[in-house]
């Protein structure tokens, strides 16, 4: 089965692209991520000033598989999960907020930033998030995965692993 | 289930290297790091303890290409194998889209083998998924042993019924490496296109 994890195109994306912007604008944050809870980025945008992010598929699996752990540590004392995930270095910080059943909305923030701003724009973003997610009326474009797919993603796979042996 | 993000144009698929402690899954995951191009690769992360066994995981994205404008890329993951980390191994098969099962040809490792597949079974269930559904190869690893088991009696304890492929591998001489981890994606692929 295939599924987007939020369904994020067209003008819906467009405007949750002006969330994150305007977020990193009033919270003085470096990146704001939107990741699906399997460790996938889904959206991502960086400060103009900020430096160039470590990679992100291993930034997002890191967030994610970390909620994933601190939500099963609450569990094992009752609770459905923590209410806040802040990590703060000495330079660097993230601020994570659920978006939905599916997906994260974290902010990378560093010691420029007030952690009061980053929470109150992070929460404030996901509720924007949320709505234009709610009232979204794109619809999701088609992809055809045809015998044509499969032949062309099989000859991925023999340039990739090659189709001998290793 | 695989993720489609159709702003960034990719198609990601999640493959967990699934086995007993000691088994070779990180050993598969850093022999696919060194043998693959750098442009299809991201950084591996591991999560190990100090004496290098898996703690939490192994990653390691790869990027397969662009297939009709859609870039395809598959997301590797180990699991820690000693027994006492199953709340991690739980976590790490969350949405996970095909299983390479790693097994030990050690003649002391069978039940080991044996016991992580049916641990295997029972944590897919917490997600509502049962193994025979999901793209599933296994990996007879350590075929090097003086003493290795013969594949047979492996298989026999593993996939009596011979319901899946086995490739034979020595991991760490990188033999038998792609071959599982190629019909596994091949696997994925085929059921994502019959799906939809």
């Amino acid at each position: 089965m295939l599924e987007p994890s939020l369904d994020l195109y067209g003008e819906t994306y467009e405007k949750v692209d002006g969330i994150l912007a305007e977020l990193l604008s009033k919270s003085h944050a470096r990146y704001a991520m939107i990741l699906d809870r399997k460790g996938f980025v889904l959206m991502h945008r960086r400060a103009v000033w900020a430096p160039k992010p470590p990679s992100l598929d291993s930034l997002a699996t890191l967030i994610a598989s970390n909620y994933s752990a601190n939500t099963a540590i609450a569990n094992l004392f009752g609770e459905s999960g923590f209410k806040e995930t802040v990590q703060q270095g000495a330079e660097v910080g993230t601020y994570l907020e659920e978006l939905g059943e599916k997906a994260l909305l974290v902010t990378v923030f560093d010691s420029s930033a007030a952690l009061g701003r980053i929470k109150l724009f992070t929460k404030k973003a996901v509720e924007e998030v949320r709505a234009v997610l709610r009232d979204a009326k794109d619809e999701a474009p088609s992809i055809e995965f045809d015998q044509e797919w499969s032949s062309s993603t099989e000859a991925l796979l023999d340039g990739l692993f090659g189709s001998g042996k290793s | 289930m695989s993720t489609i993000n159709f702003s960034a144009r990719e198609i990601n698929f999640k493959i967990v290297y699934y086995g007993p402690g000691l088994s070779g899954k990180t050993t598969n995951l850093k022999q696919i790091y060194d043998q693959v191009p750098s442009e299809s690769k991201g950084e591996m992360v591991s999560l190990a303890t100090e004496d290098e066994r898996t703690l939490f995981f192994d990653f390691l994205p790869l990027d397969l290409g662009k297939v009709n404008g859609f870039k395809t890329r598959f997301h590797l993951y180990t699991v820690p194998g000693q027994v006492f980390y199953n709340s991690s191994r739980k976590l790490i098969l969350r949405g996970v889209d095909g299983i390479v099962f790693v097994a030990d040809s050690a003649p002391n490792r069978l039940r080991a083998n044996a016991e992580s597949l049916r641990n295997l079974r029972e944590n897919l269930q917490e997600y509502n998924l049962r193994l025979h559904e999901i793209p599933y190869v296994i990996q007879i690893n350590k075929r090097d042993l003086p003493d290795a088991l013969p594949t047979d009696m492996i298989r026999q304890v593993l996939d009596p019924e011979h319901r899946t492929e086995s490739f034979e591998a020595v991991a760490a001489e990188f033999q038998g490496v792609f071959e599982p981890l190629r019909a596994v994606s091949k696997l994925v692929l085929e059921k994502l296109a019959q799906k939809t």
